[in-house]
């Protein structure tokens, strides 16, 4: 019997590689939208307007508060109830990104008050503009702190993006669950559904290992 | 060049500028001395408006300082500004220390910016170190090259905020060697230090402050052969005694 469900399974690879993609497809757009917004929140948060500090923060708060879950379903069968109807591909990437940016925005603001005060007045003591500072002196330098946590904060997204399954986006997670109501083998299934997302996260977790190592020895150089 | 009226500032209770008046003219070194927390640093701070000040006119170059509408990237351009701690960008060469900020404020071209950049670093004496880290460099060879930071801008005052406290004492004189041709070239320089051999010999006044107030305002050498105030005897005392 075993034998014979492991031959189904082969014959559905396809279907698993399409589930890889739509789980590459998620996750690779909001890691785009959630770094280039979390970046964004992240350098308000560490400069000088308050209410905007105070905005970004109960943002993040809100976000980190909440069960990832939840937020999946209220943007996907809440909203429409105010008249916002989204698919759930959308709405997948939408809930994703927002809670990646809010994660990427926590790395930023520690890297960028990691940078010593003293740098800042030295930019400011030779006359380079605010966004020359950020440009030019400080984000470079926070760079060192952001990166680590930042390719660990990728790999914690693709591992998060199995939620999205549970509103129907056929991600990997989702063609497990499709695939065990025809191959009653739960292990085997989801043992390769596990497999699949660790091959997409394997590399990155060496590569978050590697930027570690590196930045340290770069670091205590300085 | 540089003008203090009745400048008050604040922090919290703090009292830590009490009605400053003080003219700096144009090539003329100044050092300012007294006991520590005693305002020295926030007094320069201000100069470049690193500090706001509360109350009072601190006019630099016939500019005013603290007016909300100065053009401080144009004030501050003209001003060096040396910290304690050097402050060199770490991820940038010698060279990238020095020509970032007259390609950026001033907009030379980089290739002028770098050979004026390479001219000034060899004259602080490390023309051999222009394409280390600040890391590979000892404090002294940081701090010169920070002093050559501030000058690539061609600025028309220098101010120094205890520039050798943290250097280790064979260090200092090389450091102190290159302000001296500084103030000879004829630089206004306003410096906030310790070195009583360096007032001395190069400073035309000594600012003697002490919680927050000008308390005496010499020639170096009538205030260290004969301070007017008590507070001014008790300070030299306590530190020509080690």
């Amino acid at each position: 019997m075993w034998g014979f469900y492991f031959q189904e399974l082969m014959h559905s690879l396809p279907f698993f590689l399409k589930g890889v993609w739509m789980t590459v497809a998620v996750a690779g757009l909001s890691l785009l939208a959630g770094t280039i917004i979390g970046f964004i929140a992240g350098i308000i948060r560490a400069g000088r307007n308050k209410i905007l500090r105070a905005i970004i923060g109960a943002w993040v708060d809100l976000i980190r508060g909440t069960p990832f879950l939840v937020q999946v379903f209220i943007i996907f069968f809440i909203l429409p109830s105010a008249g916002i109807e989204l698919e759930a591909f959308p709405a997948a990437v939408i809930a994703l990104s927002n809670l990646t940016a809010s994660f990427i925005c926590e790395i930023v603001v520690s890297g960028i008050l990691a940078v010593p005060k003293g740098q800042r007045e030295a930019a400011t003591a030779s006359g380079l503009s605010q966004y020359q500072q950020l440009r030019f002196i400080v984000l470079p330098q926070a760079m060192r702190t952001i990166m680590p946590p930042l390719v660990g904060q990728y790999v914690l997204l693709v591992k998060d993006s199995s939620v999205v399954s549970a509103i129907g986006v056929v991600d990997i997670t989702r063609v497990g669950w499709l695939t065990v109501q025809r191959i009653p083998e739960g292990m085997m299934v989801f043992g390769l559904v596990g497999l699949l997302y660790f091959a997409i996260c394997y590399p990155m977790i060496n590569l978050s290992g590697y930027l570690e190592r590196r930045m340290t020895v770069v670091t205590t150089k300085l | 060049m540089i003008s203090f009226k009745n400048v008050n500032k604040w922090y919290g209770d703090l009292h830590v500028l009490n009605k400053i008046d003080l003219e700096v003219a144009q090539g003329e070194v100044v050092v300012v001395c007294g006991p520590s927390g005693s305002g020295k640093s926030t007094l320069i701070r201000c100069i470049n408006r690193l500090e706001p000040i509360q109350e009072g006119e601190l006019i630099v170059d016939n500019m005013n300082v603290h007016d909300k509408k100065a053009n401080m990237t144009q004030i501050r351009a003209e001003i060096g500004f040396i910290f304690q701690s050097f402050n060199l960008y770490p991820h940038m060469t010698a060279l990238g220390n020095v020509t970032i900020a007259p390609i950026r404020v001033r907009k030379i071209q980089k290739e002028e910016a770098e050979k004026l950049g390479r001219e000034t670093l060899t004259r602080v004496g490390l023309g051999d170190r222009i394409n280390n880290y600040p890391a590979q460099l000892s404090g002294g060879q940081q701090q010169r090259v920070a002093i050559a930071r501030g000058l690539c801008m061609n600025p028309k005052i220098m101010l120094f905020d205890e520039p050798t406290s943290a250097l280790d004492p064979e260090m200092i004189g090389e450091v102190l060697d290159v302000m001296r041709d500084l103030a000879e070239g004829g630089m206004t320089m306003i410096v906030v230090t310790h070195e009583m051999g360096f007032a001395r010999e190069v400073a035309n006044r000594v600012v003697f402050m002490d919680e927050g107030k000008i308390i005496e305002v010499a020639p170096p050498n009538d205030f260290f052969t004969n301070p007017q105030t008590e507070r001014g005897k008790a300070f030299l005392s306590s530190i020509l005694s080690h």
